[in-house]
């Protein structure tokens, strides 16, 4: 069985203490309660969560960064606690956001550095920095200073360090974070190409779309806990069954009559401007025919936001930010 | 081995990005001008090597204490540290080719006092060569082993950093470096003898005296002694470091 696993976690528990300096005290905060987790090899497995859900934290012990209160975590077969040299040899990571490069440095310099610290040198090293300079698309800005770099740029850098030293696994913690509408569309494809080369891939968002796109199977995790593990197509599902649907006024019996419709969820009003949320699947399409008809024109439509869906499936506000 | 390289290739590059890194270096050659305008006016052309001499030591400790100090700190600012703690390469020969470095680096304050001094049309002979250029390795060496305490004491002991900028006189007196500790109470004796500055001072002072010089070896073991003590304790230090940042993950800002 361990051959058939990348990543296999169990019972994995985090808490941080609460509380400053030296008078730590009290329960501490519980980041991660007892995760149970199994990721095949070669699959791309998304980490679905809001903010707070505790996916950075899982990504920190995955790679050796910080240490589990209870539990334990392996890659590719190797103790993230014992055997930690073995797990950061088969490990790329990327966490998200602007902080973790060499601002000073430039793109190819950045690259370098990491490169050597995973072993690589002389030609092999270049070679290697070249490739995933043109992979990532940063050919042209190689020899430019990060600072100088757009968040999307700087996520490129981000994307093509965690490669460098060609893992077999891939954490990518919220790798599209500031990434605009193409560079999350080559990012996609990027991902494909990994999975094409037989790498493992986790991947943390709070995108559901994101998620269904580029995954084999998603966890849904919250409040420290994987609520369920899903292939894609029941993300896509249920981002089609709990849809929006928004005008800016509509009359009140209009409202009154249509909030009737077998498949309607809730109906909020804010200032006047009225929110269906459906709970079927074409309900939405059978919302907004029925609204024109009545004569309102300015009709939105729009996916639902994944502590939408939270709040749906899992029934709990899962609309709360943890701290 | 190899790790060591890409410690010095990296920090070579930051210095290169940011000279303001050796800030001390352009302060050296003002203080050896102003040491020298006082040995001129006091009329004490014996106190000469001091005043050449001083200027660089202090640059040496200044930058150790500045620049090195805030190796490991300005990673974690940066959200570097992190990434460092998960590629396969140690910490430790990363840190000692940085320091390395840095503290090659600082060497250059010297021949900018000697320069400075060439200027006042003063010549400073070197009577014991052989001793002085073995006392200065030893002195960058042991400098480069307490470098690496500061980088991870300033990290390990946040309230410590209030001190660090006032960190640079007190052990300038401990250390000789203005004054011959001998000239210091006796009750001080016991603390200037653990300041490798202080063994340090003395020997390149008199190396450039033409007295004989006396118990070089015993005196050069001193201070290699303390330069392992040093290293010893950097090691130590960083790996308390690398286990706070694991156990407590509160070395990085999120
Ligand atoms: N170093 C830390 N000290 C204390 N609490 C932390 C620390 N890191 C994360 N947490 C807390 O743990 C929880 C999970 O955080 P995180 O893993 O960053 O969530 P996510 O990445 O899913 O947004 C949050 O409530 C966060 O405040
Ligand atoms: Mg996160």
């Amino acid at each position: 069985m361990i051959d058939e696993y990348a990543v296999e976690i169990t019972a994995l528990r985090r808490v941080f203490a609460t509380g400053k300096g030296l008078r730590k005290r009290g329960p501490g905060h519980v980041a991660l309660d007892g995760v149970d987790l199994a990721v095949r090899k070669g699959e791309v497995h998304g980490l679905l969560g809001p903010n707070g859900a505790g996916k950075t934290t899982l990504c920190k012990i995955l790679s050796t960064v910080l240490l589990p209160t209870s539990g334990t975590a392996k890659v590719l077969g190797f103790d993230v606690v014992g055997q930690t040299s073995r797990v950061r040899e088969s490990m790329g990571i990327v966490f998200g956001g602007e902080r973790g490069l060499y601002g000073r440095l430039t793109a190819r310099q950045n690259l370098k550095f990491w490169g050597a610290l995973h072993g690589l040198h002389g030609k092999a090293l270049r070679t290697r920095v070249d490739t995933l300079l043109e992979r990532v698309g940063l050919t042209g800005r190689a020899d430019d200073r990060v600072e100088g770099f757009s968040r999307g740029m700087k996520q490129r850098v981000h994307l093509a360090r965690g490669l460098v030293g060609d893992p077999a696994v891939l954490l990518l913690d919220e790798p599209t974070t500031g990434m605009d509408p193409v560079a999350a569309k080559d990012f996609r494809s990027l991902v494909g190409e990994l999975r094409a080369e037989n790498r493992t891939v986790l991947i943390t968002t709070h995108d559901m779309v994101e998620a269904e796109q580029v995954c084999d199977r998603v966890s849904l995790i919250d409040a420290g806990r994987i609520l369920a593990t899903e292939p894609p197509a029941a993300l896509s599902e249920w981002i089609t069954r709990f849809e929006r649907v928004d005008v800016p006024a509509a009359p009140a019996e209009v409202v009154a009559r249509l909030r009737e419709l077998p498949g309607v969820g809730s109906v909020s009003t804010e200032d006047g401007r009225v929110r269906f949320e459906t709970t079927q699947e074409g309900v939405a399409a059978q919302l907004v025919r029925a609204l024109v008809d009545e004569g309102v024109t300015s009709v939105t439509t729009s996916k639902p936001s994944l502590e939408e869906v939270y709040l749906h499936v899992f029934g709990h506000n899962g609309m709360a930010v943890r701290k | 081995m190899r790790t060591v390289l890409t410690g010095c290739w990296y920090q070579l590059l930051v210095l290169r990005r940011s000279p303001a890194d050796l800030m001390a270096l352009f302060v050296a050659p003002v203080n050896t001008a102003v040491f020298l305008a006082i040995v001129r006016h006091a009329d004490r052309p014996d106190l000469v090597g001091h005043a050449v001499l001083a200027p660089g030591l202090m640059a040496l400790w200044a930058i150790a204490l500045i620049t090195c100090g805030e190796l490991i700190d300005a990673e974690r600012f940066g959200g570097t540290l992190e990434a460092l703690v998960a590629v396969p390469a140690r910490m430790l020969p990363l840190l000692t080719g940085r320091v390395v470095v840095v503290t090659t680096a600082s060497l250059f304050a010297f021949a900018e006092s000697w320069l400075v001094a060439v200027l006042f049309g003063l010549r400073v002979p070197i009577p014991h060569p052989a001793i002085f250029v073995i006392s200065m390795l030893g002195t960058a060496l042991a400098m480069a082993c307490w470098a690496g305490v500061m980088a991870s004491v300033f990290v390990l002991a946040r309230s410590a950093r209030i001190f660090q900028n006032a960190l640079g006189f007190p052990f300038f007196v401990l250390g000789g470096v203005l004054v011959p500790v001998a000239m210091l109470p006796d009750w001080v004796r016991p603390l200037t003898n653990v300041v490798f500055l202080s063994w340090s001072s003395d020997l390149l002072r008199d190396a450039l005296k033409t007295a004989p010089v006396q118990d070089f070896a015993g005196r050069l073991t001193a201070l290699l002694g303390l330069a392992a003590v040093g290293a010893g304790l950097g090691a130590y230090l960083l790996s308390a470091v690398l286990k706070r940042v694991r156990s407590l993950g509160t070395l990085t800002y999120a």
